[in-house]
């Protein structure tokens, strides 16, 4: 492995016609995938302050940040790990089936010796590791960065103005949403034509409709999609659109044209997870007024935010540093960083493994916190294998512009399941 | 180098004389081998290689240029079969194609047709109208999703402002309408040139037939149908193959707006393409697709300019 | 044009409200991108800016890297025009000057290129790029945009250098001048409008090509206008005014270019394209 890197470093000076200048062991940069959003200063503030501190305790090391053109969604990480000017390390949206992918395709190294050997097993929630060496046949590829607890984003002083909560029962949930149309507002807000935000909102009515519990049996192919009780999920969708709360032309939106809407208070309510604040942020939105609230189900306890692994760090085959970026994930998830992340201004994540007295600084963050303690339900969009993901996220754009009913979107979806 | 001098040799013995007399030289193929050598190997290189290797993915199971590939038969094709989307995108390519001919097309020759008849605004016309042709089809997806925004686009506010908020639709989000849309964006670029060809094929027409004609006391509508069309049949020809030629290859405005949604209404054969090579890294079915679009390129050219040739006899 | 009638009004009338569907969307652009982020989110197309924001292109130029873009788009496009040129001119005379035996062969095998679109190759062309090294670099890009761009290239020098009469290229002989002196001499000195529009199509297509860049240049420092504008746009997407600003600074400089030129850019595009 050593032999590899050095030979590796070796000839990339060499071609550049560095080959003579001494001490080439010492000089070595890694170039990290992670945030496009580096114009932002709070986010400059963060990621140079990881840079700093990770150069200062490797001399010699330089952290370059590389700005991500995409996801894999979008083939954006994988052109960039197949040209010779990919990343040493990079922080992507993952979730077994995007993962799937770039592993099939050869693009990025397990990581399972890591685990062992740099005690990553002890850094995460157990239930995280069981997920993960569950996936390959014992090998994991990723290491997830935080978890996601996707939910129902609104307005504080508008929901008070109104004397709105959301809460109760599924009928509760939809005489709220009339009435919001009634006020002349957009109810919900989604934008899912590039896949992930339609898949947040599909999640979350899923989890209303069958819980966590049955749900978790979907996902992994041990029930089907037409089963009565994500159907009736389905179902739900298709409705909401046709009584109106959901825009029949939000089938055409993407996220950020979603967020656009809610954050200009044209919409009520965003389905998303904390790094919606983000967002939030860079439009300029005052954070003290977003609030946070779990989807009302009619199943005992069921009212929960989904999530599951869906932002990790991987390593690309062809990373010129594997060890150096080794180190680097090391470093993200030690003590240090995981609090300086979740203390921070930007800190909109949860950690991924129990992190005690955590203050954040924006107040929803509270909210967040309380709702994803008493567990995450299932984001289906990480969960699908590889094979339905793209079908997922397409029936979803169909079940709200209604160009496919229920039944036949769940069927078409069951589809490209694989056998269990 | 051998070689090619007994190429050469053997093809001037068999050169007729008359040939080597016009040459004046005993190295016709020499030089023109050496004048065409960079075109030859660039050519070969980037275009020619890639077409037979493109059949040869599609007989293995390549799934993603760091992985090794087998020989599966006709698999790709048996899947491509059946893949509802595969001959869903095709039909929604040809759609595609037929909105750019008459969208772009007929607008081009309809301006064109109105430009020629000016004098002093002529110049100012052709140049305001060519405008949009500079700007980059990846660039018109950018300015007409904004324009096409449902909430905050140019159309939906303008309407609402001027009272007609109900005329409003789904541009993008409707399935029936979201390809047309798409369609406007791309033929409002491409109808430039097509214009400014039709007006250079107008000035070619012998001004002699109209007088012609208007000592047979033809109304203007007779011009039109009896000189005018007529005379611009060559470069309708022209214009509707490049027309063709380029409406398969529409990309980066579907690419850009929808990314072929909402639930695949809008993917066309090289949306889906790039889905399958460069997303789902499915090289074996990409491959099909392909050779498919090949094979449509192929046939539209040729069916084409066998039917002209018809009319022309 | 002598022979028009005096008054042109009418037709200056009815193709008023065209050129307000035409132009408009540059127009609304040019309005909102001077806007600040709240008058565009009033969603009033229609109303003019308080106060003219040039703060806004100077942010979406910083933010965007535009002067790096625009460099490497122009990089691009003087690659691909010299390159083209410079092989699809020699091959264009031996298509149609030099007989030799299969010439008829030679070019269908060129033409069939013509019918050959870029994405139908892609998988192989990336591969091909890939191992030498290409993927990620302006160069791999502008050889296979090269590449694309020479079936039409050589078509249309051929063409025209056929409607050259022979007794030229005779004369030449005569005078002892070989086929390269002839081309250089004789050949490339008359065929302005070919050249021209030659240049002027791949010019543009060049500046204007999405797809070959968007699968092969990775780095945000390696990449042209359009393709960098796309990624501005999905990063910035919640920010309206640098996206509509980021997206007049792609447009502005070539439009200005074009008006500037018009006259000769109009007769060298279609002269030289309809004779092929």
């Amino acid at each position: 492995m050593l032999r590899r890197t050095l030979m590796a470093s070796a000839a990339a000076l060499g071609a550049a016609g560095l080959l003579a200048v001494p001490g080439l062991a010492q000089a070595q940069t890694l170039t990290v995938w992670a945030t496009d959003q580096l114009a932002q200063p709070l986010v400059a503030e963060l990621w140079n302050k990881l840079k700093a501190d990770f150069e200062a305790a490797n001399p010699g090391v330089t952290v370059e940040y590389m700005p991500p053109t995409g996801t894999i969604s979008n083939g954006a990480v994988q052109a960039a790990i197949q040209s010779n000017a990919g990343p040493d390390v990079l922080l992507t949206n993952s979730g077994i089936g995007r993962v799937s992918t770039v592993v099939n395709a050869k693009l990025i190294q397990p990581l399972t010796a890591h685990y062992s050997d740099m005690g990553w097993k002890d850094k995460i929630f157990p239930w995280l590791y069981d997920i993960l060496s569950s996936q390959f046949g014992g090998e994991i590829y990723e290491v997830p960065d935080g978890i996601d607890a996707i939910g129902l984003w609104y307005h504080k002083d508008m929901f008070a103005e109104h004397g709105w909560s959301i809460g109760g029962s599924w009928a509760d949930f939809e005489a709220l949403l009339q009435k919001i149309k009634d006020a002349g507002l957009e109810p919900l807000a989604v934008g899912p034509r590039n896949g992930a935000n339609g898949g947040h909102l599909m999640g979350n009515f899923l989890q209303a409709a069958a819980g966590s519990t049955v749900m978790g049996e979907v996902v992994s192919g041990k029930k089907a999609w037409t089963d009565p009780e994500p159907l009736l999920g389905a179902e739900r969708v298709v409705d909401f659109a046709r009584k109106g709360f959901i825009s029949p032309q939000m089938a055409g939106l993407d996220q950020e044209g979603a967020m656009r809407m809610w954050i200009n208070e044209r919409a009520a309510i965003f389905f998303g997870g904390p790094w919606f604040i983000g967002n939030a942020r860079a439009g300029e939105y005052p954070l003290d007024n977003m609030g946070f609230a779990t989807i009302p189900s009619d199943i005992e306890g069921e009212s929960k935010p989904t999530g599951g692994i869906g932002w990790s760090w991987m390593i690309p085959t062809s990373s010129k540093q594997p060890e150096l970026a080794a180190k680097w994930i090391d470093f993200i998830l030690s003590d240090e960083v995981m609090r300086y992340r979740a203390e921070h201004p930007t800190g909109n994540q949860i950690s991924p493994r129990e992190m005690p007295d955590i203050k954040p600084v924006v107040p929803v963050m509270v909210d967040v916190f309380a709702a994803a303690a008493k567990g995450v339900g299932y984001n289906p969009s990480v969960y699908v294998p590889g094979s339905a993901t793209d079908t997922y996220f397409q029936v979803i754009q169909g079940l709200i512009g209604g160009q496919v009913s229920a039944a036949d979107g769940m069927a078409q979806l069951q589809a490209k399941m694989p056998a269990p | 180098m051998t070689r090619l001098t007994t190429t050469a040799d053997g093809a001037d013995l068999r050169a007729p004389a008359s040939a080597r007399r016009r040459d004046g030289s005993r190295d016709g193929f020499g030089a023109a081998f050496v004048l065409m050598l960079p075109a030859i190997a660039l050519y070969g290189l980037f275009s020619l290689t890639p077409i037979l290797f493109t059949v040869w993915i599609s007989f293995t199971n390549s799934g993603g240029f760091n992985t090794e590939a087998s020989f599966v038969g006709l698999d790709n094709y048996l899947r491509a079969g059946d893949d509802p989307i595969v001959w869903q995108s095709l039909g929604r390519t040809f759609l595609w194609l037929g909105y750019h001919v008459v969208l772009a097309g007929g607008l081009g020759l309809v301006l064109a047709l109105a430009v020629s008849r000016l004098s002093r605004t002529r110049v100012f016309f052709r140049t305001a109208f060519f405008l949009p042709h500079l700007v980059s089809l990846a660039v018109v997806g950018v300015i007409w999703a904004n324009i096409y925004d449902p909430f905050y686009g140019l159309i939906s506010t303008a309407l609402t402002q001027i009272g007609l908020g109900s005329w409003n639709q789904g541009w993008l989000s409707d399935p029936l309408l979201v390809l047309f849309s798409v369609n406007v964006a791309s033929s409002w670029q491409g109808f430039g040139l097509y214009m400014l060809l039709f007006i250079a094929g107008l000035q070619n027409i012998d001004q002699s037939l109209y007088e012609a004609a208007e000592i047979d006391g033809a109304n203007s509508w007779q011009k039109l149908c009896n000189v005018t069309l007529p005379g611009l049949r060559d470069v309708m020809t022209f214009v509707i193959s490049l027309a063709m030629i380029n409406g398969l290859k529409g990309f980066a405005t579907v690419f850009v707006m929808t990314n072929g949604g909402p639930f695949y209404a809008s993917e066309i054969i090289t949306t889906y393409i790039y889905r399958l090579a460069f997303q789902a890294q499915d090289h074996g079915l990409a491959a099909v697709l392909c050779i498919l679009m090949s094979l449509l390129a192929i046939v539209i050219t040729v069916a084409f300019n066998r039917w002209r040739a018809r009319q022309a006899a | 044009m002598s022979r028009r009638k005096p008054s042109e009004l009418p037709a200056v009338l009815m193709l008023l409200p065209v050129l307000v569907v035409i132009v408009g969307p540059f127009l609304w652009l040019i309005v909102s991108s001077l806007k600040t982020e709240r008058e565009i989110g009033r969603g009033d197309p229609f109303s003019f800016p308080a106060q003219l924001m040039w703060q806004n292109y100077i942010d979406a130029w910083n933010i965007g890297n535009f002067g790096s873009l625009i460099g490497n788009s122009l990089i691009n496009v003087l690659g691909v025009v010299t390159l083209t040129l410079l092989v699809c001119a020699p091959a264009g005379y031996a298509l149609a000057k030099i007989r030799f035996p299969g010439r008829e062969w030679v070019f269908y095998a060129f033409i069939f290129g013509l019918t050959i679109p870029v994405q139908a190759v892609i998988i192989p062309l990336y591969q091909l790029l890939s191992n030498l090294g290409m993927i990620n670099s302006l160069w791999g890009v502008t050889l296979a945009q090269v590449s694309n761009g020479i079936p039409f290239g050589l078509f249309l020098m051929r063409s025209f250098f056929m409607g050259v009469p022979n007794e030229l290229t005779e004369a030449a002989k005569i005078d002892g001048a070989n086929h390269f002196q002839i081309l250089t001499r004789v050949f490339l000195p008359l065929s302005q409008p070919a050249i021209s529009a030659l240049l002027i199509i791949s010019a543009l297509s060049t500046w204007n090509d999405f797809f070959l860049p968007l699968v092969m240049l990775i780095s945000p420092g390696n990449q042209t206008l359009p393709l960098g504008l796309v990624r501005f746009a999905s990063t910035y997407n919640t920010d309206f005014r640098l996206v509509f600003s980021g997206t007049v600074i792609t447009f502005l400089p070539v439009i200005i270019l074009y008006i500037l030129t018009q006259r000769r850019f109009t007769e060298g595009l279609t002269q030289g394209a309809l004779k092929g």
